[in-house]
């Protein structure tokens, strides 16, 4: 892989071109309206495993030894921004992006051979629940005893529909420790609590007395999440960077037929000058989406980038649908229009992991110590 | 010339280019500069270092925009590079002439600049024609031994009264539509009826200049591209120039740090809500400098086009916010005039000069909608008119 951001290769150019094709016919839109007014996805399961074993989705960045293609993170910033034009959602975020990276940087042989070959193929699906009373992954109460898990977990995306659950808590020693728990298993109760973006379903677990399976050494969950945090903020802000493009595309389409006056409404300065802002911010969304995938896991590069990704990208998105509305005019407040629908999932991908201050403390911490 | 070419690697470009500079650039400098720059840019131009993008057999090396950019930036890390100035030449010129010059034009122009020989400034806008720049009425008249007699007022032109060519678009049919009747001149500034006289900006420095022109005459040989086609000529600067004041392609150090080292020399760190202005300034610096790396690798030996706007808005907007930053987090230096303050007020005082210079903030809006986003174009009811039935003001 080239070492130089944006110098796409071949195989890049080809996954990006294909996942294109592929989620033009998804109908991301339809099916997100449908889950909207059932409250549930119910063929997100199918369809995510027609999707695995057509293109290999599911285990396009996970590793070889399980079954994956080994990809990195362009890759997956390659998905993210697909998924988000196309406002595809289901157990992608869930289960590649944050639990399989959990198991994976756990460094646990054992689990990721018994979990991740299934995961690749796309027949088992997984979800995290750390986040317990703020989508900020804050110290878990929930308690490890005699290798039994009791708490309770919310805001858990991915849920009803994943099988494995990685899960942190602290134990007897007061080490803070992820955990592998089966859904189905005895004394786990997920509760549907369907959020603002239907694309992608969301539950509280209850555990009481759960079976839990350590993952990794014990009291390494920080580690491990640091990891996956990064990974996702990343995934999440492609994602946002493909929502702002659509918005773009959507709305000038709209600018460029739209009669009033006797002219399209896109003549007039008001309309294109929004929408050239609209262009501005999208742009360096998805420059600031596609550097910060292209830096080393873990490294301090990696983490500026993924900190200034999430939060232009977290705007960037927000605001694009908020004009994409602003600019439909009457049509755009309708239930009817899809403009709502991108800007539940904007308002989702910004709140997924936490209050953005985070990442502006984090990057105050460095500001202005260093030397020009 | 260095031994860079194309095929060259980045890493090995910014370590021959740091090597030989090192090598080569003489003691003493910078502290001596005055005195040694002279030799120092006929050195640098004749190693291609000056000019990396310009093509080999122009004195160049034939490299892509970001092998440049790495160029410039190991120049920039001595101080070595040529100053802004030079930017209207070197950047604006150049490409322009390469594009659209007769063989001539090339063996006479380009390497005095490349070498710094011969400094150059931009004679576009006017007091009728601003944002309308195909609007300009400065008249070009062929005589009947060819050559031109050019009459006319400029405005705007940076470094002008220290220049000594300047890139002139004049009228030269007034009875075809406005972009249909515009030559491109090579003007030398010496001649007789070439008047510069500079403009104190709101900042107090006297950058730019009024250019008054009573019957120049001028070869036809001065003349760039063919006759009635000078706004195309004009485009190739204009995009050159967008993309040019957009910054440097590099993830690093730069306004942000500056602003919050202040900050937290005068105690405006401590405020919570001051502090998270400058980050977010930062984190808008930040994607820039990231959107600068992609349009460089993007870009490679093209010409920039119109995602040029995209960048010059950002950067004039980046500039517009970090100055005003700069006043809010030591507003007492500043009404007080204290003397680690002074930086700081000039800043203020620029703060718009970047939002309005090389095209408004509104126009580049108006090319992001009409050329990236393909909106219908913005009506001027007098378009399809002959220029000389057009109303002006």
């Amino acid at each position: 892989m080239s070492t130089t951001p944006f110098d796409w290769s071949d195989d890049q150019q080809e996954i990006r071109s294909l996942l294109r094709k592929k989620f033009a016919t998804s109908s991301g839109t339809e099916i997100a309206r449908a889950a909207l007014e059932a409250g549930e996805d119910t063929g997100a399961a199918a369809r995510w495993l027609e999707l695995s074993a057509e293109i290999g989705l599911a285990g396009l960045t996970l590793p070889e030894s399980v079954g994956g293609m080994g990809t990195g993170r362009v890759e997956l910033a390659i998905v993210g921004e697909e998924m988000g034009r196309a406002l595809v959602g289901g157990p992608y975020l869930s289960t590649v992006v944050l639990a399989a990276e959990a198991i994976v940087r756990s460094g646990d042989e054992d689990a990721a051979q018994a979990v991740l070959p299934s995961v690749a193929e796309g027949t088992t699906t997984l979800a995290l629940a750390v986040a317990e009373t703020s989508a900020a992954w804050t110290e878990p109460t929930t308690r490890h005893t005699d290798g039994r898990l009791t708490g309770r977990k919310q805001g858990v995306v991915g849920l009803p529909g994943a099988d494995v659950l990685v899960v942190s808590a602290v134990d007897a020693d007061g080490h803070t420790s992820l955990y592998l728990v089966d859904t189905a298993a005895e004394g786990v109760a997920v509760t549907p609590t369907p959020g603002i973006d239907p694309t992608r379903p969301v539950a509280t677990v209850d555990l009481d007395g759960a079976v839990a399976r350590p993952l990794g050494r014990p009291g390494r969950a920080h580690e491990v999440l640091a990891f996956v945090r990064e990974n996702a903020a990343i995934f999440l802000a492609a994602e946002q960077a493909g929502g702002s493009r659509t918005c773009v595309t959507v709305t000038a389409e709209y600018a460029r037929t739209r009669i009033q006056f006797g002219q399209p409404i896109g003549t007039f300065q008001g309309v294109k000058h929004r929408l050239a802002d609209m262009e501005v911010r999208t742009a360096q969304a998805h420059s600031a989406a596609v550097w910060a995938a292209w830096q080393t896991p873990g490294s301090p590069e990696a983490a500026l980038g993924a900190d200034v990704a999430r939060s232009w990208n977290s705007r960037a998105y927000l605001q694009n649908a908020f004009d994409t509305i602003q600019l439909h005019g009457g049509i755009g407040i309708t239930w009817e229009h899809d403009a709502h629908l991108y800007l539940r999932r904007a308002q989702a991908d910004a709140a997924l992991l936490g209050p953005l201050s985070a990442e502006h403390q984090r990057l105050a911490a460095n500001l202005g110590t260093e030397s020009a | 010339m260095i031994d860079i070419d194309p095929s060259t690697s980045l890493a090995e470009v910014a370590a021959r280019a740091r090597a030989w500079i090192e090598e080569n650039l003489p003691s003493g400098w910078p502290v001596d500069r005055a005195r040694l720059e002279a030799d120092w840019y006929v050195l640098l131009g004749d190693s291609g270092l000056a000019t990396p993008t310009w093509p080999r057999e122009h004195g160049g090396l034939g490299v892509a925009a970001d092998a440049a950019a790495l160029i410039a930036d190991e120049l920039a890390r001595h101080d070595a590079g040529r100053p802004m100035t030079d930017f209207p030449g070197v950047a604006l010129g150049g490409p322009t002439i390469i594009a659209w010059g007769t063989d001539e034009q090339k063996e006479r122009f380009l390497r005095p600049l490349a070498t710094a020989r011969e400094r150059w400034c931009q004679l576009f806008s006017e007091p009728g024609a601003g944002s309308d720049l195909a609007s300009l009425s400065t008249r070009a008249v062929q005589q009947e031994d060819g050559s031109w007699r050019i009459s006319g007022q400029k405005v705007w032109s940076s470094f002008a009264h220290i220049s000594d060519f300047g890139l002139l678009m004049a009228r030269t049919n007034q009875d075809v539509p406005k972009h249909r009747g515009i030559t491109y001149f090579l003007l030398d500034m010496r001649l007789p009826g070439v008047d510069a006289r500079p403009l104190k900006q709101l900042n107090g420095a006297a950058e730019f200049n009024e250019v008054f022109l009573d019957d120049v005459v001028v070869p036809d040989s001065a003349r760039l591209g063919p006759v009635d086609e000078g706004w195309r000529v004009g485009i190739t600067t204009l995009m050159a120039e967008r993309s040019g004041l957009s910054g440097r392609p590099g993830v690093g150090p730069a306004l942000t740090d500056a602003l919050a080292r202040r900050a937290r020399e005068v105690g405006a760190w401590d405020d919570a809500a001051q502090r998270d202005r400058l980050v977010e300034a930062h984190v808008a610096e930040k994607v820039l400098q990231m959107t600068t790396i992609r349009a460089f690798v993007e870009l490679g030996t093209r010409e920039p086009g119109a995602e040029g706007s995209i960048r010059k808005i950002a950067h004039s907007d980046l500039e517009e916010r970090v100055a005003r930053l700069g006043a809010e987090i030591d507003p007492f230096g500043l009404v007080a005039g204290t003397a680690d303050a002074a930086e700081a007020t000039h800043e203020f005082l620029s703060a718009k000069i970047l939002s309005i210079a090389g095209g408004t903030s509104e126009i580049q809006r108006n090319i992001i909608g009409e050329r990236v986003l393909g909106l219908p174009r913005e009506t001027d009811p007098h378009v399809d008119k002959p220029f000389r039935e057009r109303p002006r003001g």
